[in-house]
C-alpha cells in the first residue's frame, strides 16, 4: 500500500493539470461504463480510450503501468479463458452438464466475446485507476474535494488510510509470525488451528490497532483537526478548464450510453445478437 | 532562556480517570499537584514507569479530561499571550493547543499526512492560517530542527530520528509557549538522541520556549535542564534545582525508587559517601566530574588497563561452543541488500549485544536466527545444524525471539496461560506445567496477576511476562529486541539479571539495543552492525576506544566510559568499577 501512495509522480501532463475532481469524474464514468457495458465493440473502444489516455495524456511510461498492472494480468487471463465456458446457455443452474465440461469445439463467438469483454473491462478499470493514482496527490484530492464543499474530516480519511494501512499490514504480519513461533493452536486439526489463529489475529489487531488509532486521534486533535468547519491549504490546486470540460463531456456521454443500453432486452451479454 | 514569568501553574490539582461502565471510580491518578513552571525553562519530569508522568502531561495539555473523560478539581493556569495567566477551562481547546502542546513518544503514531510539508503545516491549515504564513512557518520550523530541504519528502520513508524531528517541527510551527516531550529519544540510536536534544536546545534559545521533557535516559539531559519534577505515587514533588535534587535525593531515587541518575552524578555521590569532597557540588556531567576530581586533590594518573587474562570475571574464560553461528550470510528484501557476507557467532553462557544505528539490519539479523527469514546465501547454524534443516516448530523451540513490543507476542487470555502455553506445546504433563508455571510467575513477580489479561499489565510487567513466556521452554538461544525499552532503572536491572541467570544456565542471550549503558554493564561481547556488515566484534571496553567504529556506526560510549577514559586513560564500564579504580590509584 505504501507503494500506491508513492505511485504519484510529479508532472505537467494533461492529466496532471486536471483537477482531482475532474479526474475522479472521469474515472467513475469509465468504471460505470466498463462495468455495465455489454457490447464488445464499446468495451474495446473503452479499453483503447483508456490505453491512449494513459500513453499520451499522463506523461507516465508504459513500463511503469506494467510494473503496477502486471499483478492483475493473470487474473484477467483467467477470466478471459475460464468464463467463456460459463457463457449463458451452455451451463445453467440445474442443468446436467457441468460448465467446465463444455467441449472447446462447442464454444461460440458469443462465448469467446463474453470472456474478452470481461478481460477488457478489468484492463480498462486498471489503466484508468493507475492513471489517476500516478497523477493525483492524495493531499490535492483532499483539498479539491474539500473546496467543492465536502467535509475535509471525511475526505482526509483516505490519506489516513494510506498511512495506517501499511502499519496494520506490518502488525498483522508480526502477529502471524508470533502465532507460528508460539505454535498457536497446537494439537488441533488444520481447520481448527486456522480458526484459532484467525480469532487471535483479529483480537490482537483490534486491541493494538485501537490503541494506535487512539494515539493517532489524539495527534489529530491536538493539532486542531476539526476545530473549524473549513480549513486552508498550503498549495493551491489550479483550475484546469479544458480538463474539466473534457471530464464533464465524457461523463455526459457515459450517462447517455448507459441509459440507452439499460434495456432488459439488450442485457444479454452477447455480441451481435 | 528562563525568565521570572510563569508559563504554567498548577494549584491543588487532582484528577480521577473515568471509571468503566458498572465500576466505581478508582483512587485519584494525580493527587494534590501544585507547582509552577517558569517561562523559557527546561524541566525534566522524572518518575518510575507507571508513576503518572504521562497522565500529568496529558492533563497539562488537556487531553485529560476533555478528550478521554475523567474528573478533576483544582486549577491549571497557563500563560495566554494576550490575556496573561488564564484557567485552562476558560479557553477553547484549539486556543489551548496553540499555547501548550505535546509530542508523543512514538513518532509513527503522530504522522497524519504523506509529505513533510503537509505534516508540518497540517495544524496551521486546520487553524485557517493563510498559505503564505503557513509556508513561512514550515520553512522556519524545518530549519530549526535541521530538516531544511525536506519539504517534499515522503513521511513514510523517513528514519526514526527524522520522523521525531518532523513531529517536533509540526509542534513548533504552531509556535506554542509550552511544549511537552514524552520520551522523545526512546526510539533513537545514540547519535539520533544527541541530534534531537541539541535541536531542542537550539529551539529553546531561539524561541524562548518552555519545554517539559519526560525521559528515562538522563545522562544526556540532566546538565541541560533548569528544574526537575519528581512524580511518585501519583504525587508531584518539586520543581527542584537539578544539582540540589541530586545532592539531596540522588542515591535515594536510584536505590529506593529505581530511577536512572546521570553516571557522573552517581560517581560523585558515591565518592562523597566515602568521605571525598568534590568542589562545586555534585557534578551533572562527565566534564564537571573530571574537573571536580582534578581540582579535589585526588591523585589519579593514567593507568594501563588490566590484562584480560588477569580478570577472573571475564566471561570469555567460560565460553564454550557456539549456540548459533552465521557463516557468510547475505540477505535482502527485493533488490535491496540488508546483510552482506555476515560472519558472527554467539556462545553458550554468553550475553552478546548487537548495536548499530537505526536501519542497520539488526532486526533482520534476529529474524534469520529462528527461521522467520532464510538467508539468500550462506548458512545460519543452530547447535551446529543449519536452520534450513530444522522444521520451523523445532527451530523456534531452540531459538526464542522476543519482540520489542511485548503485546505482539501474547497469544493467551491470562498471564498464567501465557506461560503455560509454551509447556503445553512441548507436551509436558499437567502437574509439571502447574509447578513450572507458578515457579516462573514467582520469579518474574507476576504471581498475584496470574488471572489477569496480559494486555492490562503495566509496561514493565508485560516485558517480564513476554520474556518468561518465551524462556519457559528452555531455549538454547534467546534473542531480545530492545529489552529495556521504556523501563526504569530498577526494571531494567531486574530484567538484565534475569537474562544473566539464563546465560549462566547455559543459554546464549543475544540482545539488540541502542542503550550503550546496558551494553557496558551487561554484555560479554558486542557486535556492531553497520550497512549490513559486522564492523566490530569484541569486548565493550575495546569498542568504546575504537573511534573509527563509533563514528561510522553513529555510536556513543556511555557517559562513564567517556569520563573514566579521561581520568584513567582507559574506559571503565560501570560506575562501581570506576570508584574501585579511583580508590585503587589514589589510595583512597
Amino acid at each position: 500500500m505504501a507503494s500506491v501512495s508513492l505511485s504519484y509522480k510529479k508532472g505537467t501532463s494533461f492529466f496532471h493539470r486536471m483537477t482531482p475532481f475532474s479526474k475522479l469524474l472521469l474515472v467513475l464514468s469509465v468504471s460505470f461504463v466498463a462495468i455495465f457495458n455489454t457490447n464488445i465493440y464499446v468495451g474495446t473502444g473503452l479499453f483503447l480510450f483508456c490505453f491512449l489516455l494513459a500513453v499520451f495524456l499522463t506523461g507516465v511510461s508504459l513500463r511503469r503501468y506494467w510494473a503496477f498492472g502486471r499483478i492483475i494480468v493473470p487474473f484477467v487471463l483467467l477470466l478471459a479463458v475460464v468464463f467463456p465456458f460459463f457463457y449463458g446457455g451452455q451451463a445453467t443452474v440445474g442443468s446436467d452438464e457441468v460448465a467446465i465440461q463444455t467441449p472447446v469445439k462447442d464454444l461460440t463467438w458469443g462465448a469467446l466475446g463474453f470472456g474478452a469483454l470481461l478481460a477488457l473491462r478489468f484492463l480498462s478499470l486498471a489503466i484508468v485507476g493507475l492513471a489517476f493514482s500516478f497523477t493525483t496527490h492524495p493531499t490535492d484530492l483532499v483539498q479539491n474535494l474539500s473546496k467543492r464543499g465536502w467535509d475535509y474530516r471525511l475526505i482526509h480519511a483516505p490519506v489516513m488510510g494510506l498511512i495506517l494501512f501499511p502499519v496494520f499490514l506490518e502488525l498483522g504480519r508480526e502477529i502471524s509470525v508470533t502465532q507460528r513461533i508460539r505454535d498457536l493452536g497446537q494439537n488441533t486439526n488444520k481447520l481448527r488451528r486456522k480458526w484459532i489463529r484467525i480469532k487471535h489475529l483479529v483480537f490482537s489487531m483490534l486491541v493494538l490497532g485501537l490503541r494506535s488509532g487512539q494515539t493517532q486521534a489524539m495527534a489529530l486533535d491536538i493539532r486542531g483537526y476539526g476545530a473549524h468547519k473549513t480549513r486552508t491549504f498550503i498549495r493551491e490546486v489550479p483550475k484546469h478548464q479544458v480538463g474539466e470540460i473534457f471530464a464533464w463531456i465524457f461523463f455526459a456521454l457515459s450517462v447517455i450510453y448507459l441509459i440507452i443500453q439499460f434495456n432488459p432486452a439488450t442485457m444479454q451479454w452477447n455480441i451481435g445478437s | 532562556m528562563k525568565t521570572d514569568q510563569t508559563a504554567a501553574f498548577l494549584e491543588k490539582y487532582n484528577f480521577w480517570f473515568k471509571p468503566q461502565k458498572g465500576q466505581k471510580e478508582s483512587h485519584a491518578a494525580l493527587v494534590d499537584v501544585s507547582f509552577e513552571v517558569q517561562s523559557g525553562s527546561f524541566v525534566l519530569i522524572l518518575g518510575r514507569s507507571g508513576s503518572g508522568k504521562s497522565t500529568l502531561a496529558l492533563n497539562l495539555v488537556g487531553i485529560y479530561p476533555d478528550y478521554f473523560g475523567g474528573r478533576n478539581n483544582g486549577r491549571i493556569l497557563i500563560n495566554h499571550p494576550k490575556l496573561g495567566l488564564v484557567n485552562r477551562r476558560d479557553i477553547t481547546a484549539d486556543q489551548r493547543f496553540r499555547i501548550v502542546n505535546m509530542l508523543f513518544q512514538n513518532p509513527e503514531d503522530q504522522i497524519v499526512t504523506l509529505t513533510v510539508e503537509d505534516e508540518v503545516g497540517f495544524a496551521l491549515e486546520n487553524y485557517q492560517y493563510e498559505p503564505t504564513e503557513i509556508r513561512r512557518r514550515i520553512d522556519l520550523a524545518l530549519d530549526m530542527v535541521g530538516l531544511d530541504g525536506f519539504q517534499g519528502r515522503e513521511t513514510l520513508h523517513l528514519s526514526g530520528g527524522e520522523k521525531q524531528r518532523v513531529g517536533l517541527a509540526a509542534m513548533l510551527a504552531m509556535e506554542p509557549s509550552v511544549l511537552i516531550l514524552d520520551e522523545p529519544t526512546s526510539n533513537l540510536d545514540p547519535a539520533g538522541t544527541a541530534d534531537v536534544l541539541d535541536t531542542i536546545d537550539r529551539i529553546r534559545e531561539r524561541l524562548n520556549l518552555t519545554v517539559l521533557v519526560i525521559e528515562h535516559e538522563v545522562d544526556e539531559v540532566f546538565d541541560r535542564v533548569d528544574a526537575v519534577l519528581l512524580v511518585e505515587d501519583r504525587r508531584v514533588m518539586g520543581p527542584f534545582e537539578p544539582r540540589q535534587f541530586l545532592e539531596e535525593r540522588g542515591l535515594q531515587v536510584r536505590d529506593q525508587m529505581g530511577l536512572w541518575i546521570p553516571q557522573a552524578s552517581e560517581v560523585g555521590l558515591l565518592l562523597r559517601e566515602q568521605g571525598n569532597k568534590l568542589p562545586g557540588g555534585i557534578p551533572l556531567s562527565g566534564a564537571e566530574l573530571v574537573e571536580a576530581i582534578e581540582s579535589s586533590g585526588m591523585k589519579i594518573s593514567p593507568q594501563k588497563p588490566p590484562e584480560k587474562g588477569d580478570n577472573a570475571d571475564y566471561p570469555g574464560s567460560r565460553l564454550s561452543n557456539p549456540a548459533i553461528e552465521f557463516k557468510g550470510v547475505s540477505f535482502g528484501y527485493a533488490e535491496q541488500p540488508v546483510l552482506e557476507n555476515l560472519n558472527l557467532s554467539a556462545q553458550q553462557n554468553e550475553l552478546l549485544a548487537i548495536v548499530g544505528q537505526n536501519g542497520s539490519g539488526k532486526s533482520t539479523l534476529a529474524s534469520l536466527c529462528n527461521g522467520i527469514e532464510q538467508p539468500d546465501s550462506g548458512t545460519v547454524f543452530v547447535d551446529g545444524i543449519p536452520t534450513g534443516d530444522y522444521s520451523f516448530e523445532k527451530l523456534v523451540r531452540r531459538v526464542a525471539y522476543i519482540f520489542q513490543v511485548p503485546e505482539k507476542q501474547f497469544v493467551c487470555s491470562t498471564v498464567y496461560d501465557e506461560i503455560a502455553h509454551g509447556l503445553r506445546t512441548l507436551g509436558v504433563e499437567q502437574d509439571e506445567i502447574e509447578q513450572q508455571t507458578v515457579k516462573l510467575l514467582g520469579t518474574v513477580r507476576l504471581l498475584d496477576r496470574r488471572d489477569a489479561s496480559p494486555y492490562v499489565l503495566s509496561h514493565g510487567q508485560k516485558r517480564r511476562l513476554s520474556v518468561a513466556a518465551m524462556v519457559v521452554s528452555k531455549p538454547k538461544v534467546v534473542i531480545l529486541d530492545e529489552p529495556t525499552f521504556g523501563q526504569d532503572y530498577q526494571q531494567a536491572q531486574n530484567l538484565m539479571q534475569m537474562l544473566r541467570d539464563l546465560a549462566n544456565e547455559g543459554a546464549s542471550v543475544i540482545f539488540i539495543t541502542h542503550d550503550m549503558r546496558l551494553v557496558a554493564e551487561y554484555a560479554d561481547r558486542v557486535a556492531v552492525l553497520c550497512d549490513g556488515k559486522i564492523i566490530f566484534n569484541g569486548q565493550p571496553e575495546e569498542l568504546f576506544t575504537t573511534e573509527e567504529v563509533l563514528l561510522r556506526a553513529r555510536l556513543k560510549p556511555p557517559s562513564v566510559a567517556q569520563f573514566s577514559a579521561r581520568l584513567l586513560g582507559y574506559p571503565v564500564l560501570t560506575t562501581q568499577a570506576l570508584i574501585e579504580r579511583i580508590q585503587g590509584v589514589s589510595g583512597g
